[in-house]
């Protein structure tokens, strides 16, 4: 009881700092909403003057026009050349003023126009189908099989402030069709080198995980390296974090350096699946993880080497009460990107522990690696991709995809069009624990953008 | 059947690309200041008395700009048969990454070093702009540029004469 009225007492203190807070930091609020208002004022009198401007020059124009008309009339009528020199030279100096005016009257009325098409709002996005004697993501389903419509948002809002949507329709094991924000990051941009995002991003992890999103006509393959798949599709890994990001590169001679760092909710299990706790979780605590690579330049160029961490508090809410895991996850990448070729590989070590149910500490590892040859409109490639994971560690225990396995992958990606792709891919994976399945695989896959 | 229809589809829309081009019809109309690779201020319009093949590529992009370049060095080695000057303008779709210096590393690395080619820096306004006014569509899907394959030609006059995909077959603009 006592502990109540203290948390109560704690919580209305809290609440009252937070009005505090906020009736201090109103005047400044509705100060910046009086500069908005006015900045709006003056901006739509610098249109009007534009706009004026514009008619003014255009009105210019025309009578310049008019006069280049009037004199060609005058010089075809008196024999054109005969005049001597002086009217072609006033002539050439009129068409240079003509010019001169047009480009005028253009780079006006673009720049006004540009600020009217800024209200519009272009709906992007990828969708792919696909048919194959398993389903690429949820191998007990055989045959057709829709695979996702991806909707693709970034609205301008200014120089420095950011944003991006992204909306995906994807189906789900139970044949059902689920819609996630797969995406909600609002971001400000400080410089080239450095933006802040926050909301709900791809978190930061190795190389592919930021390279291809939800999209599949962008990336090579057919699908995702497993592990590295979406938590809803069979990953066993946070590829969503909610929370900020720190972001940018800087340039180093002819080589780049890129860096990422972030925080957010750390994830929970939940149906045996990982959740990204999107409107927080119920403890506080966070996973933090950070990203350096260094993009080569020279005669490297197009490779990339990086190495990544993350640690994060896990619980498992399927049980009562909830394992908790402290998992930590390190690794490196390595990729060669260029005209002729597109290699990747990634690897990662897990050093967990289980800070409640079994105790110990585990170690597991997983990585792929993929390589592509670029010939013209088609690109063959190879995959192999292998986890070792601990079914002693509560984190992969608790996962529905979280069984140890190895794949062998050969593919080819055919580009019909610019938009479309075809993607055909042959498969061998062998889970080498639990129930030991293994099963061979045929798919099929059509890829768009629009 | 299904062949004659994709012949036609691909006419249809090498037609619709020329005929839906953006505003500018002249290479005046497009904005002047930009940089070239060498860090250097590069006036467009001083480019005037030349032919001019103009395209826009993203140094990053592997599948299709790469496809664009072979092209334009199709229509140099075309043009140095027949003995026309022609002027060749690459614009960066992402002029936030690829700065003067990725340009500089990209010609280097593919051999694209003939005086008479410029990779041009712009600013996002700028280059927006210009993508607009000449028919380029482009849309950014994080590191990538989603874009198509596009190529105008100007006449010496600085008119736009022609505007197409990957395989431009008007080439009537070429003065000789």
């Amino acid at each position: 009881m006592q502990s109540k009225q203290l948390s109560d007492s704690h919580g209305i203190r809290r609440w009252a700092a937070v009005l505090l807070l906020g009736g201090c930091c109103h005047p400044f609020v509705a100060r910046a909403a009086l500069d908005d208002t006015d900045r709006v004022a003056v901006l739509e009198q610098k249109l009007d003057q534009s706009l004026r401007l514009i008619g003014e020059l255009s009105a210019r124009v025309r009578d310049l026009e008019t006069q280049v008309a009037a004199q060609n009339s005058q010089a075809v009528t008196a024999g054109g050349p005969a005049l001597g020199g002086a009217a072609p030279e006033s002539q050439t100096a009129t068409e240079q003023r003509l010019v001169a005016v047009e480009q005028t009257v253009t780079q006006i009325a673009a720049g006004a126009g540009q600020r009217a098409e800024d209200t519009g709002l272009p709906l992007h996005g990828f969708a792919d189908v696909g048919v194959g004697n398993h389903n690429a993501n949820f191998p007990e389903h055989k045959g057709a099989a829709v695979g996702s419509l991806d909707f693709f948002l970034t609205p301008r809002l200014g120089t420095r402030t950011r944003a991006l949507f992204e909306l995906n329709f994807e189906t789900a094991e139970d044949g059902a069709i689920g819609v996630d924000l797969e995406r909600a990051q609002i971001g400000y941009q400080f410089s080239d080198s450095a933006t802040v995002w926050l909301g709900r991003f791809h978190t930061p992890y190795g190389y592919y995980n930021t390279a291809f999103h939800h999209g599949q006509q962008i990336a090579t393959s057919l699908r995702r390296p497993r592990f590295l798949q979406f938590e809803d599709q069979g990953g066993i890994l946070p590829a969503h974090t909610v929370g900020a990001w720190l972001t940018g590169s800087e340039r180093i001679g002819d080589a780049r350096l890129t860096y990422d760092f972030y925080v957010g909710n750390s994830q929970r299990i939940t149906g045996r699946s990982l959740d990204m706790n999107n409107p927080g979780n119920a403890h506080g605590s966070a996973i933090v993880g950070g990203n350096v690579g260094v993009l080569l330049g020279g005669a490297l160029d197009g490779l990339k080497l990086g190495v990544h961490a993350f640690t994060t508090r896990i619980e498992d809410q399927d049980l009562i009460p909830a394992y908790v895991t402290r998992v930590r996850s390190y690794g490196a990448y390595a990729v060669y990107d260029t005209d002729r070729w597109e290699h990747i590989a990634e690897f990662y070590v897990f050093d967990d522990e289980n800070l409640s149910g079994p105790a110990g500490s585990h170690r597991s590892e997983a990585g792929f690696i993929q390589l592509g040859y670029r010939a013209g409109r088609s690109v063959p490639y190879a995959r192999f991709e292998r986890a070792a994971l601990q079914q002693s560690d509560n984190f992969f225990a608790a996962q529905h995809s979280g069984t140890s396995y190895h794949r062998y992958a050969l593919g080819i990606r055919f580009d019909l069009d610019l938009k479309s792709a075809l993607k055909l891919e042959l498969a061998q994976t062998q889970d080498s624990d639990r129930d030991f399945i293994s099963y061979d695989e045929a798919l099929l896959q059509y890829a768009i953008r629009f | 059947m299904l062949a004659a229809a994709l012949v036609a589809f691909g006419l249809i829309h090498e037609v619709h690309s020329a005929s839906t081009a953006g505003a500018a019809t002249r290479l005046q109309q497009l904005p002047a200041a930009w940089r070239d690779d060498q860090g250097n201020a590069f006036d467009l319009h001083g480019l005037l008395g030349h032919n001019l093949a103009l395209t826009m590529a993203y140094a990053t992009c592997h599948r299709i700009c790469p496809l664009t370049m072979q092209q334009l060095q199709r229509l140099q080695r075309d043009f140095d048969a027949r003995g026309i000057d022609a002027q060749f303008l690459v614009i960066g779709y992402d002029p936030e990454k690829d700065d003067s210096a990725v340009w500089r590393q990209y010609r280097k690395t593919r051999h694209l070093t003939r005086s008479n080619w410029h990779f041009l820096v712009g600013t996002p306004a700028t280059v927006e702009q210009t993508a607009r006014r000449l028919g380029f569509e482009f849309w950014r899907y994080d590191e990538h540029v989603m874009h198509d394959s596009r190529i105008v030609m100007f006449d010496a006059r600085g008119n736009l004469s022609t505007a197409g995909g990957l395989a431009p077959r008007d080439r009537s603009w070429m003065t000789e």
